[in-house]
């Protein structure tokens, strides 16, 4: 006896399965989206008031101040100066601690990475990656402190006062140096403890990018006498879109990061020269100021939210195309 | 110059460089084994079972500050929460990436997207959670942390199951789809158990990171002593930043105490990945 | 499996947070008050068991903006509300701000002298202002001859945060200094010149402790208890005077409660022996009670709020807070009875 061929049910569980991986798909995209507009929508106000003096404005002041004017006529005219926010003091710090990261941590990174690909055996790679994927893993609360009991402490003693007294005394270099007690909660500590928080990035993603460069380029330079540093040399040449990228990545870190350098950086809205000075970040300013009050107060910081998040994506969006999204390079012969 | 004086300098500048690059990784290490060691040295000081047993007491009452078990118990809460809307989203639209690829055009922009997600401060996504689950909800909560934990999981989880799905063999697939099975029976009970070792890795990884979260939980928990979901809510590394920022010395070691909690459980974490990782080769 | 155990273990959780007879209260706001606030917390719960109150400290402007936005029941702040705020949640009548105890802010240093330093409003007000640098000014040499002062340079540790103790200590120093009043001015949170913040009154103590010739503006409490020391402030009247309970309530003793708010500025006062940065604390709460969920929970407020401003003050001595007089508490209870439930009435504790 032959049975009718059964109608496909809608719901057979290939469907369901369909439907829901591509609703779970789709939240990844309502994800960013809901980041991006509710982040706008909040910051709106702020950005309708202050417009572009917002980026280049100095002075981030959430009160009010009443002025008395003296005018000539012998009459007293209150003038009042609302409260005014200018972000540069922080995207300056942020800028700043980002790049003394990358400067302490880059040269540190691509040494540690070279030496992992092109020195060690097998199993002494392994336990080094292990470590130093452990250390990327740590959490920023840690660094945080490691960065206000150990390094601050550390700095403030040892190392900043000839620090500053050398800047001092170096002629070109004076303006390095600060008149400002020495606390050890500055720039330079915000750049350090962030540069030991993007190390094993940096080199995690380098050491993959090196190794990845094709055996044929490394053995024709050894076949060709070069010594270990002059091969060493070509893989870095070979790779260097990926190396950028991992540079870009840690600098993405490095910039988003909140609570290694809140808890080093000295809590200070004002732009100073030099590194031994206390400073403030985007990300510290908002764990400092964000339970306040105050409407407009609240919408400028959400306005350095706002900033924050675009700048890493643009350097998220950046480092994918350099790590992943080049098409691999063909070699003629 | 002659051939022999050019190489005997670049071989001297090789040999210096060789040097800088073996300095380099053990100075890496050597800040990581100092960190550690003042971590373990420091934190163990205050470890005893007190630390386990007692919730923080208020300075004055007692001698001790008490301990951090409400933090201990939050965060356990906070990640079991955040895991149950995480790992089900996640896996889900990790099988999304691996399975339907081909058949969607929704795949790329959402591989682009998990990957750009997963490099957002933190402290935006607590802003967020701020923003859609605090303020309507008229206070300061769990769920809200929860959910902010859950943003940060999720692109995580969905990128590792889908690297580890595809690493399973096309033949596993083929195989059960020529024996007559549909492509749900197939995902479920072929391909995942195939990579079940290594998906789980990729959720114990997502979890460590949400484990150590500290500003997304400044906006959406805030911090509090007692285990009220719809009130603030304790957690390990919020409690750990308002005991380290302050003057009081006997809080200061407890906070040390649980940084070196938080990092032990990191540990054991990774090294856990990194030995199921190596079983599988 | 694993998750399930997870599952059940958070689904038992919530179960039991929703079906408890728990009544649950949170407050949040300044860290002035803390310790005292979170002893309150802990000795009221020792006496009624099924009361929960949680009371954290984020600054007396997260306070505020916890209350405006209904996402606390009660308010802790150094500051009375402003206006401003006040309008954002309708005018006066529908809140009430009760003094719970009054305190002084001290200006503590990192110096082995400090708790022998004379200061002036307009000396403090130079410091902070970035005019006088150094600890051998002759400005500060002047005032305080018989110390020796060493060639050190001044850090102003001030507060990152939004703070009631940062609105009384600008409001004290604009006061008496016309060029801070107008450079710098008064608010809970306002542009520093120099100097480093610190959050929480916590956090300006922590700062203190570790740059020697820092100095801040932190509560008499935190500053005992962390052992940092420090000096007399000069007084309208014109004497030096070191915060005392005694000179914080010749302070408070003839304070005029204006308006339903019962806010007093006291700062600044012209007693003969009171220190010149003294404060009130206080809780905020609405009036109708309308932000809490259940009767139980507006009856557990009222009572705690009652308990607080009667039986609470003893601790406050204790904790070197300065309590009520009289004549506070007198129209602190008037306050208090007029506390309501939406409409209903609310039991008058005994």
């Amino acid at each position: 006896m032959s049975q009718p061929t059964p109608r496909p049910s809608l719901l057979t569980p290939d469907r369901i399965l369909a439907i829901l991986t591509k609703a779970a798909a789709s939240t990844i995209l309502l994800m960013l989206a809901a980041l991006l507009i509710i982040l706008t929508l909040a910051a709106l106000p702020s950005i309708q008031t202050f417009g572009r003096n917002f980026l280049i404005g100095h002075d981030w002041r959430p009160n009010e101040i009443q002025q008395s004017l003296h005018a000539q006529s012998g009459q007293t005219e209150i003038k009042i100066l609302p409260p005014s926010f200018g972000a540069l003091p922080v995207i300056w710090g942020t800028a700043v601690s980002s790049f003394l990261a990358i400067l302490f941590a880059v040269p540190l990174s691509f040494g540690a990475a070279l030496f992992l690909v092109r020195a060690t055996t097998r199993w002494l790679a392994e336990p080094i990656s292990f470590l130093i994927e452990f250390l990327a893993a740590i959490p920023g609360i840690a660094f945080g402190l490691w960065g206000l009991f150990i390094l601050c402490p550390f700095l403030q003693q040892h190392i900043e006062p000839p620090l500053n007294a050398a800047f001092r005394a170096i002629p070109g270099l004076t303006w390095l140096s600060t008149t400002n007690a020495l606390s050890g909660h500055d720039m330079l500590a915000a750049g350090l403890i962030l540069a030991i928080m993007i190390v094993p990035i940096i080199t995690a993603i380098s050491r993959d990018v090196l190794a990845a460069v094709p055996p044929a380029q490394v053995q024709a330079a050894v076949a060709l006498g070069a010594t270990w540093w002059q091969t060493c040399q070509e893989m870095l040449r070979h790779a260097r879109s990926g190396l950028f990228g991992a540079v870009i990545l840690g600098l993405a870190r490095a910039a988003g990061e909140t609570m290694a350098v809140a808890m080093v950086i000295g809590n200070s809205n004002r732009i100073n020269l030099s590194p031994l000075a206390p400073a403030q970040t985007m990300s510290s300013l908002l764990v400092n100021e964000f339970p306040t009050a105050g409407d407009l107060h609240r919408s400028a910081l959400m306005e350095i939210a706002l900033i924050l998040l675009v700048m890493s994506l643009l350097f998220n969006i950046t480092a994918r195309y350099l790590v992943v999204g080049k098409p691999p390079q063909v070699q003629t012969p | 110059m002659t051939p022999s004086t050019h190489n005997s300098l670049a071989a001297a500048k090789s040999r210096l460089m060789f040097a800088l690059c073996a300095l380099s990784t053990t100075a890496i290490l050597a800040l990581l084994i100092l960190a550690i060691a003042t971590t373990i040295s420091t934190g163990a000081h205050s470890l005893n079972r007190d630390f386990f047993r007692l919730n923080p007491i208020p300075p004055g009452m007692d001698h001790s500050p008490g301990g951090m078990r409400s933090a201990l118990l939050g965060t356990a809460i906070l990640v079991t929460l955040a895991s149950l809307l995480a790992i089900p989203i996640g896996l889900l639209t990790g099988i999304y990436l691996a399975e339907y690829d081909t058949t969607s055009h929704l795949a790329t922009p959402v591989r682009f997207v998990c990957d750009v997600l997963a490099g957002v401060p933190s402290i935006v996504v607590g802003i967020l959670g701020y923003e859609l689950l605090v303020r309507p909800l008229g206070s300061f909560n769990a769920w809200a942390g929860a959910a902010a934990l859950a943003f940060l999981m999720i692109p995580i989880i969905a990128r590792t199951t889908e690297e580890m799905l595809r690493l399973v063999p096309a033949s596993y697939r083929e195989a059960s789809m020529a024996l007559g099975a549909g492509k749900a029976k197939t995902i479920f009970q072929i391909v995942i158990p195939a990579a079940a070792g290594t998906v789980t890795t990729g959720i114990m990884l997502a979890i460590a990171r949400a484990a150590g979260e500290t500003a997304p939980l400044l906006f959406t928990t805030l911090l509090s002593q007692s285990l009220n979901p719809n009130q603030p809510f304790p957690s390990l590394t919020v409690q750990i930043f308002d005991y380290a920022t302050g003057a009081s010395r006997p809080q200061q070691s407890l906070a040390w105490a649980g940084i070196l909690v938080l990092v032990s459980l990191i540990f054991v974490m990774n090294l856990g990945v990194r030995l199921a990782t190596r079983a599988r080769r | 499996m694993l998750p399930l155990k997870w599952i059940s273990i958070a689904a038992a959780l919530f179960g039991a947070s929703v079906a408890s007879a728990q009544t649950r209260l949170t407050g949040a706001g300044a860290t002035f008050p803390e310790p005292l606030y979170k002893r309150w917390v802990a000795e009221y719960q020792k006496t009624q068991p099924q009361i929960t109150i949680d009371y954290q400290g984020i600054g007396s402007g997260g306070g505020i903006k916890g209350i405006i936005d209904r996402t606390i029941d009660f308010a802790a702040s150094d500051a009375p509300m402003s206006a401003a705020q006040i309008q954002l949640v309708g005018g006066e009548q529908n809140l009430l701000e009760i003094p719970t105890c009054s305190g002084a802010i001290v200006p503590a240093c990192n110096l082995p002298m400090a708790g022998d330093l004379k200061f002036t409003a307009d000396l403090l007000a130079k410091i902070y202002l970035g005019k006088i640098t150094n600890w051998n000014d002759p400005a500060i040499k002047k005032l305080n001859s018989s110390l020796s002062l060493p060639n050190l340079p001044i850090t102003p540790i001030y507060r990152a945060d939004g703070s009631g103790t940062n609105f009384v200590f600008t409001s004290y120093l604009a006061a008496q200094s016309e060029e801070f009043r107008e450079s710098i001015g008064i608010g809970d949170q306002v542009q520093w010149p120099l100097g480093q913040g610190g959050k929480g009154n916590p956090g300006v103590a922590a700062a203190i402790q570790q740059i020697p010739g820092s100095i801040g503006f932190i509560e008499q409490n935190f500053a005992d208890q962390n052992n940092l020391a420090y000096g007399s402030v000069q007084n309208r009247a014109g004497n030096f005077i070191k915060a005392t309970p005694a000179t914080v309530s010749a302070a408070s003793a003839a304070a005029q409660f204006q308006g339903p708010l019962l806010a007093a500025n006291i700062w600044n006062h012209n007693a003969d022996n009171a220190y010149p940065i003294s404060t009130f604390t206080y809780l905020i709460v609405y009036r109708n009670l309308n932000n809490m969920r259940s009767p139980q929970q507006a009856q557990a407020l009222a009572g705690f709020l009652w308990w607080a401003t009667h039986d609470g003050q003893k601790i406050a001595a204790d904790l070197d807070y300065t309590p009520l007089n009289p004549a506070a508490v007198q129209r602190v209870s008037e306050a208090l009875a007029g506390l309501s439930y939406r409409t209903n009435a609310l039991q008058r504790p005994q």
